[in-house]
């Protein structure tokens, strides 16, 4: 190596360390937003099948068919709220407030149309959708948004 | 001095010692301990007359031949395992003290008088005794038309009397004027309650008796159902149901005959329902029956069945 090698790789290394440290940030951020997003999906996905796990016990006696609860609906949002509050650090807004801005509806017969997803249900179903701001400060350091909305979603039925 | 002194004190101990009470384990231990109290012995009460059964009662009666109507009682050669006897025999018009007790009641002949026949008393056996479950009545009479009077056909009288087969006289009584456009049969207290007169043969009348329906609910008061959706893990009650012409009865006794649950209550009962729980999941599109044998309190002698199917269910995602 001669003398003026060394310094062009000096030079290099120090220009190439910020782009370096940018790459690092985000692939770190995006990692804890994706942990984030796989913990909120659970929390909703736990929700519902808590809330599809109780039955309307007047109608299995009326008719000998499974129905869901009347209030299965407030189930599942009261789970989500439990379930979320396990990442509030990581979230921009409190587990409670996104629990009750959530679109949870439910279906307790079957078979019935979901008007917001199209999609038929041929089970009593209990759907979720819930916009989860989290925090990226990560991504604030490289001059952008410092809060991530993600959007999940979970539906459960009894088969 | 010493040697006194020692004898002294020697001789006091030994005319002051005392028994000691101490315990000896080994002498306690080896004695025999005492029986358990036994209490008296209760008679066990044998009621006289008391017989096994072999044929159940199945259905009251009725049959028409002619001019006579049969009233008997059929019954099916079958041991339910209960015990009976002969609590009265009672003729035509005669009351007894069991009236209105039997489970199938008395009937009666046309012209109001009570069914000759017998009143049978029940039991079941049990640790106790002979326990009385229910009375039945086995009717045993008949009638025959002896006179059908009309105010104005004397003619039609004698043809009845004489022939003793009124059914088939070929001249309606009526008891209007001649005139009268719709003859109107009639009949007196002692003869049967004529049907219109024609010259068919009279056909028999079917057996009239009650009509046991038996089903599962999954409520003392509710509906009985043929298919339920239970969810995995819950604790579900099944409560078997008689009806005896609709109207529910209580049952003295049912069993279960198919063990599909992974958790029951018990596995016979009485008026206690089945409580049962799932754990294991069925293949898709498979439902576990559950069936029970059932004795009821008005006919504890017949063996009853009834099945309920469950589908288990457990919450999952969609996706």
């Amino acid at each position: 190596m001669t003398h003026d090698d060394g310094g062009s790789a000096a030079l290099t290394t120090l220009l190439a360390l910020p782009l370096l440290l940018v790459v690092l940030v985000g692939v770190l951020e995006l990692g804890a937003l994706r942990a984030v997003a796989y913990r909120a999906a659970a929390a909703a996905d736990l929700a519902t099948l808590v809330a599809v796990g109780d039955q309307d016990q007047i109608e299995l006696a009326r008719s000998g068919n499974l129905r869901l609860a009347a209030d299965a609906a407030d189930t599942a949002r009261d789970y989500f709220a439990r379930n979320l509050s396990a990442t509030a650090p990581a979230l921009a807004a409190s587990a409670t407030a996104i629990a009750a801005s959530a679109d949870i509806a439910s279906f307790p017969t079957a078979p019935s149309f979901d008007p917001r997803t199209g999609v038929r249900y041929e089970r009593p179903t209990v759907r979720l959708i819930a916009v989860v701001p989290v925090k990226t400060p990560g991504f604030a350091a490289l001059l952008m948004p410092a809060v991530t909305t993600l959007t999940i979603r979970s539906t459960s039925s009894p088969r | 001095m010493k040697k006194c002194t020692a004898i002294l004190l020697m001789s006091i101990a030994l005319l002051s010692s005392i028994s000691a009470n101490a315990r000896e384990p080994l002498d306690d231990e080896s004695l025999p301990l005492p029986p358990p109290p036994v209490p008296d012995p209760v008679a066990f009460v044998v009621p006289p007359g008391v017989y096994y059964v072999t044929d159940t009662y199945v259905a009251d009666v009725v049959a028409t031949s002619d001019a006579t109507t049969t009233y008997s009682t059929t019954t099916v050669h079958e041991s339910t395992g209960t015990y009976a006897r002969v609590i009265d025999n009672v003729s035509t018009g005669a009351s007894s003290a069991f009236d209105g007790m039997a489970f199938n009641g008395r009937g009666a002949l046309t012209d109001g008088q009570a069914l000759a026949g017998t009143y049978y008393e029940n039991f079941v056996l049990t640790a106790g005794g002979y326990v009385p479950v229910s009375i039945v009545f086995f009717q045993d009479d008949s009638e025959t038309k002896r006179r059908q009077t009309g105010s104005s056909s004397a003619a039609a009288t004698k043809a009845a009397a004489t022939s003793g087969a009124a059914v088939t006289s070929a001249q309606p009584v009526t008891s209007a004027p001649v005139t009268s456009a719709q003859p109107v049969t009639s009949a007196q207290p002692g003869s049967i309650n004529a049907p219109p007169l024609s010259s068919k043969p009279q056909a028999p009348i079917e057996p009239v008796g009650p009509t046991l329906r038996v089903g599962i609910s999954l409520a003392p008061d509710g509906p009985t159902l043929a298919s339920a959706e239970v969810l995995r893990g819950r604790l579900v009650q099944f409560w078997p149901r008689v009806f005896v012409n609709d109207v529910a009865v209580p049952i003295q006794s049912w069993r279960l005959l198919s063990a599909q649950p992974d958790h029951i209550s018990a596995n016979a009962g009485s008026t206690q329902p089945l409580t049962a729980q799932w754990i294991r999941m069925p293949a898709p599109g498979v439902s576990w029956p559950l069936r029970f044998e059932i004795f009821s309190l008005v006919a504890p002698t017949e063996r009853l069945e009834a099945q309920i199917a469950i589908t288990v269910r457990s919450p999952a995602l969609v996706d």
